[in-house]
């Protein structure tokens, strides 16, 4: 317990406020983009007459890139943190703690990059946050995009469990109040 | 050591708020865009026809009646909602956003030791109680299919509420008791 409060403690040093707000809103972005994927698939296939899923889509999509770009922020600043330290996270909690990151920042770009790709073979357009449009990069191409698709859908499910087991770590440490928590809400 | 205790308990208390919170804020959040998109008056209520394409069909791995099917699911949600429903949802999903954001700021507040911290929870999360209620009140007085979609995760919530209320006004008790 000593050994866990220690780490947590020193790591607090340099966890910077602003990943403590990145964390969070990407916590609430990644809740709300498994919940609109999960219902907006059952709204009836897009033609002239049926745009139930315009709205939808374009959201999922836009957050989807945001979050693209606070992933790659957010792991620029941890890995500089960590290239801080001066010696190798110690203790089996600490490393499996980097691991878990190292995976949920691996499996979030994926999860990203390929909902994007499917999106550009599917041909449909992507106007980001209704201002800028994004150039497709690749001519329409239904085999990769249900490639994609497939991608993206199983690297989101491992990333669900990994959530899981994330959440359940965070509990774990709230319960033990071992400094771990504490690193996660302070904004002084 | 009581100091200890307290800081434990309001360290997991944090975790729990900020957990179901979350979870909370991308229910409301999607409450709040489903019924934007599917309103009175949009082509599945004016009967159209589904447009399923074998190529749209092959993409997204579904059977010709799964495509028809899902005309069907908006038409039920349209058909089983009252009036007034979609107005009502509207706004009791934008409270539900407010008040969830309200209960995430009081989960930072309590491990940041600010003296109303617990003060604030009890009434965020009564706050959300009230609105799970309301919602709960509202989906009673729909149709069977929406009932049927509605009052069972509406009844959970409830019971979520008010277990981390409990909770909550009794961390409160035993804070005041300490001090």
């Amino acid at each position: 317990m000593l050994e866990t409060r220690n780490s947590a403690e020193s790591e607090s040093e340099n966890l910077p406020r602003l990943v403590v707000l990145l964390h969070w809103l990407l916590a609430a972005s990644v809740f709300f983009l498994f919940v609109s994927s999960w219902w907006m698939l059952s709204l009836p296939l897009p033609s002239a007459e049926f745009t139930y899923r315009e709205l939808p889509f374009q959201l999922h999509k836009n957050i989807g890139i945001t979050l693209f770009v606070v992933v790659i922020t957010m792991a620029a600043i941890r890995i500089r943190a960590l290239l801080r330290e001066a010696s190798p996270p110690q203790g089996w909690l600490r490393r499996l703690a980097v691991v878990d990151h190292i995976l949920l920042y691996t499996l979030l770009t994926v999860c990203c990059l390929s909902g994007y790709m499917s999106s550009s073979y599917s041909g449909w357009t992507t106007t980001l946050w209704w201002l800028v449009d994004i150039p497709s990069m690749t001519a329409e191409n239904d085999d990769l995009n249900i490639l994609f698709s497939e991608v993206h859908l199983w690297s989101c499910w491992v990333l669900l469990g990994l959530l899981v087991l994330h959440i359940g770590a965070a509990i774990y440490h709230g319960i033990g109040n071992d400094g771990a928590i504490d690193k996660m809400f302070r904004l002084r | 050591m009581k100091n200890e205790i307290a800081k434990a308990n309001m360290s997991w208390l944090a975790v729990i708020i900020m957990l179901f919170g979350l979870l909370l804020l991308a229910s409301h959040s999607n409450e709040l865009l489903k019924q934007t998109v599917i309103g009175p008056g949009s082509s599945a209520d004016l009967d159209f026809a589904a447009d399923c394409r074998v190529d749209e069909l092959e993409e997204e791995q579904l059977s010709l009646e799964e495509c028809q099917l899902m005309v069907s699911n908006v038409r039920i949600i349209l058909s089983s909602s009252p009036p007034w429903y979609r107005s009502y949802q509207l706004t009791l999903s934008s409270l539900g956003i407010a008040a969830t954001l309200f209960s995430l700021v009081t989960a930072f507040g309590l491990i940041n030791r600010h003296s109303p911290g617990l003060r604030l929870a009890i009434v965020s999360t009564a706050l959300l109680l009230i609105i799970d209620v309301a919602g709960f009140v509202a989906a009673v007085n729909t149709g069977p299919l929406l009932r049927a979609q509605y009052l069972w995760p509406l009844l959970i919530w409830i019971c979520i509420h008010l277990s981390m209320l409990a909770a909550i006004i009794r961390l409160a008790q035993q804070s005041e008791m300490d001090s």
